[in-house]
């Protein structure tokens, strides 16, 4: 890293970061006794446990509860009877052939909305600002409208087939990406382009290197937002309509009272969410480190 | 107008501000639009390598007349004139400096620097070596790969002048630069235009709020009148250079200078200032003058 000055009757001044002691290297030539080294390592693992706790206890009370009697094993299956299940289905190839049916159709309507959503959104934004107060009770009141409950009149018009699910995919990340671009755009410092201007920028340079830019964050915002919205959306969809996908498995395991399976299929949309979402958060930590940093200062 | 050019030669004149007015079209009322004359007959000859300072209330059309030299608004009547040419639009022979900063925050230091040189199309393999010399012109060297956020405001106004200054314009506009930053940061910055001034021999239009700053800095002083944005007098300042913060403020010459602009902007108070389109303005300078 580059060298940190501290410096001079100006007021230059950085603030170094606080770093927790438990992480921060041992400063070089401060010797240490063992029990001090033991000190450190424990407290480190602790920290790196520390988000974990709530879920270990959980997931250990889980177990005790049916093992131990308290309560009927049948409908409530310990985490191991799941794993079992799990371990079962990844075999037969049952489960992966699920998660990557439904997580294509998330990716393809949030790949659809994204291209629609975002050029839409600057469009409004940037160029026809008037235009997009104008259209903005209309476009809120589209946002409000679940996807869900257009499910049937997707069906109508398409068939139970793959363009309805697309289409409720579509639907929910379209309304949170358009939206916040064009926030985005709107929230970009007025100064920034007029300077980009002063340099004789032309519209396409103000936009690449000004507008999207500073547009980003907000656009991701909406991005994730949309992402994992549209996958709990996905999931309802497959329960009605389809006969593939996690939330088909919900639905097919409970007809069929297939208790081990139902909960293994919930907690794998629990985790595939949870993933879908920390996928976009480290993307957009790569992409707009700059503003990231800002906040987790 | 009273322009004190009378010694200089036609080739010596950078700038050329020939009968500038600027009218706003304020849609306000139910008995339509009504006019709002921001600026009037404004006449300025800025020789090469001058640093010509503007002071005058706010709301005074300081800000509008310096968006009128950089390109960015058509002034309503009359024209800028650089280097005999009338100008049409922005361009890289101005730069601009802001009062606040507009640093991009995606950018690092080095890129902010950069900036110009992208819109200039020059390859990235000179841009480094220019950006680097001007970082350490205004003594940033270090903090190259920082962001905005990480530096405190006084050295994002460096990152601000070093970036103006890095596309190599001839002419530099800066509308009060330096009035958020503290007092004691704001001498220092004062003491470094002038150096970097002094070594760049760049032409300077200066806004400011301040008196002090306007006669420490600068070879001639413009003074605003308001409603309609008019100059009142163009003082000269004779002050020996190089000048510095350090010894200059307590000269006799100094006090005499300031005390002829407070009293040239004193002289119709607020009356004039009153109901200025959608801005009043009241605040008279006061001597101290750090507003
Ligand atoms: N776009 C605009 N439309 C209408 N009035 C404006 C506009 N820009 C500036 N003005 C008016 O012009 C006057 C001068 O503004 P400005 O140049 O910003 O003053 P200063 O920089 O001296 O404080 C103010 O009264 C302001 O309200
Ligand atoms: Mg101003």
């Amino acid at each position: 890293m580059s060298n940190v000055r501290i410096e001079d009757g100006e007021g230059i001044m950085l603030e170094r970061r606080a770093v927790p002691a438990s992480l921060g290297k041992t400063a070089p030539g401060k010797k240490e006794g063992a029990g001090s080294i033991f000190l450190r390592r424990f407290l480190a693992i602790h920290d790196l446990l520390l988000d974990w706790y709530g879920i270990i206890l959980l997931l250990v009370l889980w177990q005790l509860c049916p093992t131990l009697g308290w309560i009927d094993g049948r409908f409530f299956p310990p985490p191991s009877t799941i794993l079992a299940e799990g371990v079962k289905l990844v075999l037969k190839g049952e489960l992966p052939a699920h998660v990557l049916v439904s997580l294509q159709r998330t990716l393809l309507g949030l790949a659809a909305a994204t291209a629609v959503g975002i050029p839409l959104g600057f469009v409004l934004g940037g160029w026809f600002p008037r235009a997009a107060r104008f259209l903005d009770p209309l476009l809120n009141l589209l946002g409000q409208i679940n996807a869900f409950s257009l499910f049937p009149l997707f069906v109508l018009f398409f068939g139970i087939g793959e363009i309805a699910k697309f289409c409720i995919i579509f639907w929910s990340c379209l309304w949170p990406i358009l939206f916040t671009t064009i926030s985005g755009v709107q929230g970009v410092d007025p100064t920034y382009v007029k300077l980009a201007r002063s340099m004789g920028s032309n519209g396409a340079t103000i936009f690449a290197r000004v507008l999207f830019p500073g547009a980003l964050p907000s656009i991701f915002t909406g991005l994730r937002l949309g992402a994992t919205f549209a996958f709990l959306m996905l999931i309802a969809a497959e329960m009605i309509g389809a006969s593939t996908g996690l939330g088909w498995l919900v639905h097919n395991s409970s007809v069929n009272y297939l208790i081990p399976r139902l909960f293994l299929a919930a907690v794998t949309i629990a985790l595939l969410g949870m993933t879908l979402n920390h996928t976009l958060v480290l993307l957009e930590r790569k992409l707009v480190r700059w503003r990231v940093r800002n906040e987790t200062a | 107008m009273a322009t004190h050019g009378d010694g200089t030669h036609k080739e010596d004149l950078k700038i050329v501000l020939k009968d500038i007015g600027q009218v706003y079209h304020l849609k306000k009322s139910a008995d339509g639009s009504r006019e709002f004359q921001a600026l009037k007959d404004i006449n300025l000859q800025v020789r090469a390598g001058e640093f010509v300072a503007l002071v005058g209330p706010s709301g005074c059309g300081k800000s509008t007349l310096l968006d009128i030299l950089a390109g960015l608004t058509r002034p309503s009547s009359g024209a800028v004139y650089i280097d005999g040419k009338e100008i049409t639009g922005p361009a890289l022979d101005r730069g601009i400096v802001l009062q606040g900063y507009a640093l991009f925050p995606w950018r690092t230091v080095r890129r902010n620097v950069e900036f110009g040189l992208e819109i200039k199309k020059v390859p990235k393999s000179e841009r480094r070596g220019i950006s680097d010399h001007f970082i350490r012109l205004v003594g940033l060297e270090g903090f190259e790969e920082h962001y905005p956020h990480e530096l405190s405001g006084g050295m994002k106004q460096r990152v601000a002048i070093a970036r103006a200054l890095a596309y190599d314009p001839e002419v530099l506009l800066m509308d009060e630069p330096f009035a958020a930053v503290d007092a004691q940061t704001r001498e220092t910055l004062q003491d470094e235009l002038l150096r970097i001034w002094d070594e760049t021999k760049k032409t300077i239009i200066f806004v400011t709020h301040s008196i002090d700053e306007a006669v420490f800095l600068a070879d001639r002083v413009a003074i605003f009148s308001s409603n309609p944005g008019t100059f009142r007098e163009i003082v000269e300042v004779d002050l020996p250079r190089p000048r510095h913060n350090s010894d200059i403020r307590s000269s006799a010459e100094f006090g005499w200078v300031r005390h002829r602009i407070w009293e040239l902007l004193q002289s119709r108070p607020s009356q004039e200032c009153r109901e200025g389109g959608n801005i009043v303005v009241k605040d008279a300078i006061s001597p101290s003058a750090t507003i």
